[in-house]
């Protein structure tokens, strides 16, 4: 019987492997629960060292410091101590549950386990703070090796647990991981924007920040409603130049144009597309500015950068968004729709105008949408061409854009200035998420249609 | 005898301006492309020289004019940013196309896919430069500007890598699993490497996005034009791209030699992006054909 395996014999083996995986499993959970109690973190503040261990950072009420001239308890953050538990309870709760043979849900918790020193260390620089506040420059964080070991052994616990199932399991497991990080991206940005842009909107006020008309900084004055007048204005603009033409290129991409020709213009379109946004802003830079410049009729009123330069720049910018999806669209209407009109007499260029595009009038707004979202959203190639001075808009004088108002000032600023400038950045994701959110109501409003 | 004819021509006025319009929008679409482009290369490429491309800058040292130092972090940026997000891309490509029942979850990545690349660069800058270059202490550095780089590319990798494999006939999925596979060795053995050229096209474009991204870069990787030094010692440290290269030099310039290495840098950035474009065109035509 040698070199016969009997299914028996196999299931014996298989079963072995699967004890190995989860003894394996627990031991490397067992390190992690170790670790929260060896040294963990060193503080340096000057001239004292600390060094806690995770288990001292959950229970002690704060570190110390001697400064030059202030002395003071700096206390560590509540979401240090939550996070410090969470991770030691749930690596605990993950060796368990390998134990009682729950694989799925020992690598959950073992994952999550393994998340919690990425808050710690987001949360270290909280102390840090506190700290630079009684005058002390010199600090240094050093993380050492069990810090090191509950983030990665949480990663390899997790994933030696999810295998105790098969690779087919663990291989399914890793893929749906990978697939929310795009659902937690906008969940943190999201948080992030918010919690970073509310505190100056509250100090401020909403009303002051919103309706104030004028901003400087130096006299602490924040209100941002040329900003967001500019901002709108720019793409109106934007979007009365550029949707005409960019309908009219999708017409002749899809329906007029000769094969040959179309095949022509469309990787025109897809390269419009692919140009980076400061090489627009340079383009504006040097030749649409001066040309607004010295225009007759415009001469002795501006020094041309302005909302003008800035609409003539966007409107191309949105162009190959807007014939792109529109395109798509009207390729989409039946053919028979044609036809019809065809054989009731109408012309071409009227079955065009009267129904194809009415037809597709859906995915065409979509793409408007769209080209409105790249519009508000455009930093770089506005700040060259926009002259960046906090003005309300008006055609031919210089203007500063949500965008751009951040994009210029983040460098330098400091304390409320840097917190106004973050609440710009809020307003302007506001802005996007409506856009965002109407785009993808319509454009699913425009499937059904299609389905119909 | 025309005039007697049956068979009148009309001419319609509407319908001949209609035309006209059609024609000059396309018109406008190509000449303005054709403008830029030519203006830039005609501009760029008398000052494109070997020394150009090889030597460091310096603000200060009228010898070292060269685009070297932003050359190489902009490839930096690129590779590690795609080493970063096409495994976690093509893994969600997959997990949708292949595991995923139609579900809330399912919803949820999608919707949040689309809202992803609908948020402008300036806000994925704002949020990189709080959460990896403040919370995560990384200062303003290359692995901050990839990691922000990451998150923004993740939806065309998604996306475009989830239409290659759509594309991939279910016969070919049936008769590996006829035949005995495993699902993940379906997937990993036949889907995958039928959809190569879709998947490849996903990261040509993605690299496309990174060369050109600027907003993003500003505050993350900042604006450092040192010559780097070594591999790690640079990604930890500030360094700035091609196109806040050119941003840089177009708004500093005052004099004429000053705005040649801002023409020289754009028409680099123009030839470089042309040739993604181009790329990625002859990746997915073999896939059409494929």
């Amino acid at each position: 019987m040698n070199g016969i395996i009997t299914s028996a014999e196999r299931e014996k083996k298989e079963s072995k492997i699967q004890n190995g995986k989860k003894g394996l499993a627990a031991m490397a959970g067992l390190i992690s629960v170790v670790c929260f109690f060896l040294p963990y973190i060193t503080f340096v503040f000057k001239n004292t060292v600390y060094t806690v261990s995770a288990f001292q950072l959950a229970t002690v009420k704060g570190f110390v410091v001697r400064g030059p001239e202030l002395t003071g308890l700096v206390a560590v953050p509540l979401l240090t101590r939550i996070a410090v538990i969470a991770g030691v309870v749930l690596a605990v709760a993950g060796v368990l549950l390998i134990v009682f043979n729950k694989p799925v849900a020992a690598g959950t918790a073992f994952v999550i386990s393994g998340m919690t020193p990425l808050i710690v260390l987001m949360s270290a620089s909280a102390i840090q703070e506190a700290v630079t506040q009684l005058n002390i420059s010199e600090i240094s964080v050093d993380y050492l090796w069990p810090y090191i070991y509950i983030l990665l052994g949480g990663i390899f616990c997790s994933v030696l647990s999810l295998w105790v199932r098969g690779t087919e399991k663990l291989a399914e497991s890793m893929f749906l991981v990978f697939s929310c990080v795009s659902v937690g991206s906008v969940l943190i940005i999201t948080i992030y924007i918010f919690a970073a842009g509310a505190p100056a909107i509250l100090q401020i006020g909403l009303g002051n920040f919103l309706f104030g008309a004028t901003w400087n900084a130096d006299a602490q004055q924040f209100g941002i409603l040329p900003l967001i007048l500019s901002s709108i204005a720019g793409t109106v603009g934007a979007i009365v130049i550029g949707v005409p033409i960019g309908i009219l290129t999708s017409v002749f991409l899809a329906e007029t144009a000769r094969p040959r020709l179309a095949k022509l213009v469309h990787p025109a379109v897809e390269l419009l597309a692919g140009i980076p946004s400061v090489v627009y802003g340079f383009f504006g830079m040097l030749v649409i500015v001066p040309a607004i410049r010295d225009f007759p009729p415009f001469r002795d009123h501006t020094i041309g950068d302005s909302l003008l330069a800035a609409v003539i720049i966007l409107a191309i910018m949105v162009l190959p968004t807007i014939v792109n999806v529109s395109e798509t669209s009207l390729r989409a209407v039946p053919q028979s729709y044609r036809e019809a009109s065809l054989a009731l007499g109408a012309t071409p260029t009227i079955t065009i105008f009267k129904v194809v595009i009415p037809a597709a009038r859906s995915g065409i707004l979509a793409g408007v949408i769209l080209g409105v979202g790249r519009a508000i959203g455009e930093t770089m190639a506005v700040i060259m061409v926009a002259g960046n001075v906090a003005n309300m808009p008006s055609l031919l004088g210089t203007v500063r854009f949500l965008t751009t108002g951040i994009a210029m000032e983040m460098s330098y600023a400091s304390g409320l200035h840097r917190q106004a400038l973050f609440a710009i950045g809020l307003v302007l994701f506001v802005f996007i998420m409506i856009v965002n959110v109407s785009f993808t109501y319509i454009s699913k409003r425009g499937v059904q249609m299609d389905a119909e | 005898m025309p005039s007697s004819s049956l068979y009148v021509k009309h001419r319609r006025p509407k319908d001949t301006a209609l035309k006209f319009l059609i024609n000059a929008a396309a018109a406008v679409c190509v000449v303005t492309l054709l403008g830029i482009i030519g203006y830039i290369l005609f501009n760029g490429i008398p000052y494109i020289t070997w020394k150009f491309i090889s030597t460091p800058y310096s603000e200060t040292n009228d010898e070292w004019k060269g685009i070297l130092p932003m050359i190489i972090n902009t490839m930096y940026i690129v590779v590690i940013t795609l080493l970063i997000s096409a495994p976690v891309g093509i893994s969600s490509a997959i997990y949708l196309t292949q595991y995923a029942k139609q579900g809330r979850l399912v919803k949820a990545i999608r919707f949040t896919t689309e809202i992803l690349s609908g948020i402008p660069s300036i806000i994925f800058g704002l949020f990189g430069y709080t959460v990896f270059c403040i919370l995560f202490r990384l200062q303003t550095s290359i692995l901050a500007g990839c990691l922000t780089m990451a998150i923004c590319i993740l939806p065309t990798v998604i996306r475009t890598t989830e239409e290659s494999l759509l594309a991939v006939p279910g016969s070919y999925k049936e008769g590996a699993m006829a035949l005995g596979a495993g699902k993940l060795r379906v997937v990993l053995g036949i889907v995958l490497p039928c959809a190569m050229p879709g998947v490849l096209t996903a990261v040509v474009l993605a690299m496309g996005r990174i060369v050109g991204e600027s907003a993003a870069l500003l505050f993350t990787s900042g604006l450092s034009y040192n010559m780097p030094k070594g591999f790690w010692e640079q990604i930890f440290a500030s360094g700035r791209t091609l196109t806040l290269h050119l941003y840089q030099t177009a708004r500093e310039a005052n004099s004429p030699d000053a705005m040649n290495i801002a023409y020289a840098t754009a028409a680099v950035l123009l030839v470089l992006v042309f040739l993604l474009n181009r790329l990625a065109g002859l990746l997915s035509r073999t896939f059409r054909k494929g």
